[in-house]
């Protein structure tokens, strides 16, 4: 097991007050309800829209992938995938990517509004689905090994890793008033792209990592790497161990 | 035609019949700014701009209005119940502080 | 283990270092800007029912959170268990709020069609508060509830 060396400063905002900034029952039932109105729907329903008129929609992304559309959602539900002819392992706004050149369109670049929602709705379609990444295909083991080396490094001018703030040891301690989440519990994988309140707007599970690695001093890894997809599957993997269905999309913080 | 402002409404439950008391939900895409607060990236102060009146009617006449102030959430959610007098469409008009007028409609099938 | 060890001590060093008050976002910490539609609870108050008096009631069921996981967002529900007939309804629900520097949030005129008394929206808390739910009934009388929202500043980003 991996010695998790933590800086004196960062440690001393660590706070026993979890239970103080647990969320009451009450308030839970609240944030549920707030998924009914979420102001993603919107985005959601656009990226449909934009993924119907721009690529022909479900029809044409099932003759892509080689399956079904019946066999879609649960197709959908184990990305990122091994692609065969992309030879790598994707995620599914890559393939969306591939699917505009194989139409001689424009390309939408990865990081941009469109293809978030293009995304969040592609995605949308496996609700329900717990994700069934397969780690018996080599490739997407490589991929989640790399994605789990990722996790476990520590770098950046404070040291730090993911594993810093989310360790099977840290989970349930408070960081500035936030307890820290068991990210496979918390469904983490199943339910990105999501509504951020404190950014108003619907944001990707790999912006997420993005947005951490920029506020714990780490350097940012590039939407689309081998690395962040790679993080992708490690992360939707703990989801999908803890049988977390997929609901898209999600609300948070 | 393409909608100026994107927004949603929503009735709940989906299957209803006449006389049936429903919730409507209007979501709505609007930066609902205070005039308070600094673009991070520009420096410069981002001028107020939030929906301040909405009218809900069916069939043309209005059943609840609504004064609306900057202190509500970017990209807001509005909710009230509705009795369905019947088949119908319910219309939701705003309008926002620098007089932009948006509206949005959504038929009322109840399963008699 | 040793790590545990070194976390555990770390964490009774930490638990009298930072208390969770020093967490909240402190109420007059920033110097506020004015902006045109400010007015205090009480002034809002004082205009929607003219003066007259609010009398607290039970009828009216105020829901929001105890903790605001984001003061930018918080939901707010209203609920009046009152009739809704032509003549004895629920005429207007306003949520106010009482530390932003305008208190007023919504107002919602209902009429009878609306089959109950019921709104509910989400808005912006600049700090911790009370959120009031003011009730006005066909009849011309006043009531209202309150409830407390603890606004944090919260997590990394």
């Amino acid at each position: 097991m991996k010695r998790v060396i933590l800086p004196i400063a960062l440690l001393v905002t660590f706070a026993t007050a979890g239970e103080q900034f647990a969320m009451s029952d009450a308030d839970r039932a609240m944030y549920k309800e707030m998924l009914e109105n979420n102001p993603a729907d919107i985005y959601v329903e656009e990226g449909g829209e934009l993924f119907e008129e721009n690529l022909g929609g479900e029809e044409a992304l099932a003759k892509f992938l080689g399956v079904s559309e019946k066999e879609l959602p649960k197709y959908i539900a184990g990305f990122p995938r091994y692609i065969k002819k992309l030879g790598n392992v994707v995620g599914i706004d890559q393939v969306l990517q591939a699917m505009e050149v194989e139409q001689g369109k424009e390309k939408t670049k990865l990081k941009s509004e469109k293809m978030f929602s293009m995304l969040a709705y592609v995605k949308s379609l496996a609700n329900d689905e717990i994700p069934n990444i397969d780690l018996s295909e080599p490739h997407e083991k490589a991929s989640y090994d790399l994605g789990k080396k990722t996790f476990e490094t520590a770098r950046g001018g404070r040291g730090l890793s993911c594993l810093s703030c989310h360790s099977k040891d840290i989970i349930g301690q408070v960081l500035r008033t936030q307890p820290l989440p068991d990210l496979g519990e918390a469904g983490a994988g199943a339910t990105w792209p999501a509504y951020r309140m404190t950014k108003s707007s619907l944001r990707t599970l790999q912006r997420r990592f993005q947005g951490c690695m920029k506020n714990a001093l780490l350097k940012v890894i590039p939407i689309g790497s081998k690395e962040m997809v790679g993080l992708e599957v490690y992360v939707t993997k703990l989801a999908q161990d803890k049988k977390k269905a997929i609901a898209i999309p999600g609300l948070k913080r | 035609m393409a909608e100026a402002r994107k927004s949603m409404i929503k009735i709940k439950p989906k299957k209803y019949k006449t006389g049936d008391i429903v919730k409507v939900d209007f979501i709505v895409i609007h930066p609902m700014d205070t005039g308070l607060v600094k673009d991070k990236k520009t420096g410069k102060i981002k001028p107020a701009h939030y929906i301040d009146n909405i009218t809900f009617s069916f069939d043309g006449k209005p059943f609840t209005t609504m004064k609306v102030w900057e202190t509500v959430s970017t990209n807001p959610y509005f909710s009230v119940n509705f009795k369905v007098p019947g088949k119908g469409k319910i219309t939701v008009d705003y309008t926002d502080n620098t007089g932009e007028k948006n509206s949005k409609s959504k038929k009322l099938k109840p399963k008699d | 283990m040793k790590r545990r060890n070194f976390i555990k001590s770390m964490m009774a060093v930490s638990a009298v270092a930072v208390t969770p008050v020093a967490l909240m976002a402190k109420e007059e910490a920033k110097a506020k800007k004015k902006g045109p539609n400010d007015m205090t609870v009480e002034a809002a108050i004082k205009a929607i029912t003219g003066g007259t008096d609010v009398k607290k009631s039970d009828i009216i069921k105020l829901t929001v959170p105890e903790i605001a996981e984001n003061g930018a967002v918080v939901p707010v529900k209203v609920q009046v268990d009152h009739p809704m007939e032509e003549s004895n309804y629920v005429k207007a629900i306003h949520v106010l709020n009482t530390k932003n520097g305008n208190a007023r949030c919504v107002d919602v005129m209902l009429t009878p069609a609306n089959g109950k008394g019921y709104f509910a929206t989400r808005i912006k808390l600049s700090s911790t508060q009370e959120v009031v739910a003011l009730v006005e009934l066909s009849n011309g009388t006043f009531i209202k509830a309150t409830k407390s929202v603890k606004v944090t500043i919260g997590g990394c980003g």
